[in-house]
């Protein structure tokens, strides 16, 4: 039987189903599309695993999609659709890439970070998102997802339900699975704590 | 009571994740590819509405030719379409040769690449339009018989028409979704060596396309 993520990543568009093209198109548009949820999107691929520049190209490959569904697009739904995109596309940006592992090294090639941050407490930036991005490969996707929803997006268990098309209660069991997996994994992972303190 | 410390290595890690700034530029190089692709497509927004119009076109050419075709064939060898067996109509029994002195009927140019054939070739395989017949509506509906049959998960199919695309309409003006089409269906083919070999020579070809992204993604390193 398909996962409500296998309908997601499948067809986004049978996951949030176009609606009416004239109420779907007003006062959607590319800039605003891309204006509003870019960054969100960028987050999302980079908690599931991309590198940086992975997360770019794969982030413009899912607005290219969804700028030729525009038609198809209700406003209030934009979110979830670029969401439903970007699933598929860091499934097969994984796979194409072989979970290529520069994730790590490429961390700091955000030079205006750098020196905005400097650079010890950039090190220390680099070597937590490299822990937390080791802690995440461990974790089944699907709690993956609800993770970095919740805890690097910080949404509600209600958004995140309506995101994943799953209902609000198993949205809420699942992120506490995920959340007891993900305590877990980071103890055993606490050595590599960059913060200088033991836990 | 003391917060427990792998709580709090957690929340630092995900403070450290929400701190990471977004490449510099990116959303505007978004921004700047997306409108670059919009100009040398039919526009996103009215993409699926132009694709509907020129299928709806076209099938309704074909309808009209078909019934034409119907209600004019020949009952005797007098009429203009011949009903002696040609030397194509062996291979290709769908296939009437016409005449160069008449033309038969006006509704063919409307579906010039089947109804009416050109000069049959000695070649096995279909033989190859003149580049200016080719409209781009032709090239839009053998991409749909692709891009459809790709996802309904039939990859022969799907790559047979890409090869129609390639070998009768010398496809030019939607020569780059082509081939990222066939890069797809020869990945879910499970012939993912030749879709990367391909996808890389796509990115190498074509460095500034706006699909290049998107065919790296197939590339295998």
């Amino acid at each position: 039987m398909a996962s409500p993520r296998d309908e997601v990543i499948g067809n986004p568009s049978k996951a949030f189903p176009p609606v009416n093209s004239r109420a779907a198109t007003s006062g959607l548009s590319i800039d605003s599309l891309v204006g509003q949820h870019y960054a969100f999107i960028w987050r999302v691929l980079r908690g599931l695993g991309l590198s940086r520049a992975d997360a770019e190209d794969a982030t413009q490959q899912v607005f290219m999609i969804a700028t030729r569904k525009l038609e198809e697009i209700a406003p209030d739904r934009a979110r979830s659709f670029v969401y439903g995109v970007a699933l598929r596309v860091a499934h097969n940006a994984r796979r194409g890439l072989r979970r290529r592992r520069e994730v790590l090294d490429d961390e700091a090639s955000d030079s205006a970070e750098s020196e905005a941050r400097g650079p010890e407490k950039m090190a220390e930036l680099v070597q937590a998102r490299q822990l937390l991005a080791q802690v995440l490969d461990r974790l089944p996707e699907k709690h993956r997802r609800v993770i970095v929803l919740a805890e690097i997006e910080q949404l509600e268990v209600q958004e995140i339900a309506a995101l994943e098309a799953i209902p609000v209660g198993t949205a809420a069991s699942r992120l506490r699975v995920a959340r007891e997996k993900f305590r877990t994994l980071l103890t055993a992972m606490r050595a590599q704590n960059p913060f200088g303190d033991d836990p | 009571m003391k917060p427990d410390p792998i709580d709090q290595l957690g929340a630092r890690l995900f403070e450290a994740a929400r701190s990471e700034t977004i490449p510099d530029g990116a959303e505007r190089r978004a921004l700047a590819a997306l409108r670059r692709a919009n100009e040398q497509l039919p526009s996103g927004a009215h993409f699926s509405a132009h694709r509907k119009w020129l299928v709806g076109g076209v099938g309704v050419a074909f309808a009209i030719a078909a019934g034409l075709a119907l209600l004019l064939r020949p009952k005797d060898n007098s009429l203009a379409i011949s009903a002696e067996p040609s030397r194509s109509a062996h291979t290709e029994p769908e296939r009437r040769e016409v005449p160069r002195t008449e033309r038969p009927i006006d509704a063919a140019p409307a579906v010039p690449s089947l109804m009416v054939a050109p000069k049959p070739t000695p070649s096995a395989g279909p033989p190859a339009l003149q580049s200016s017949a080719v409209t781009l509506s032709d090239e839009l509906s053998a991409l749909k018989v692709a891009s459809s049959a790709l996802s309904a998960g039939d990859t022969d199919a799907a790559l047979s028409a890409l090869d129609r695309y390639d070998r009768v309409l010398k496809g030019k003006k939607m020569r780059a979704e082509a081939t990222l089409l066939r890069i797809e269906a020869l990945s879910r083919a499970g012939q993912a060596e030749a879709a990367s070999a391909l996808a890389q020579r796509f990115v190498k070809q074509n460095p500034g396309n706006p699909l290049v992204d998107r065919a790296r993604s197939f590339v295998h390193e």
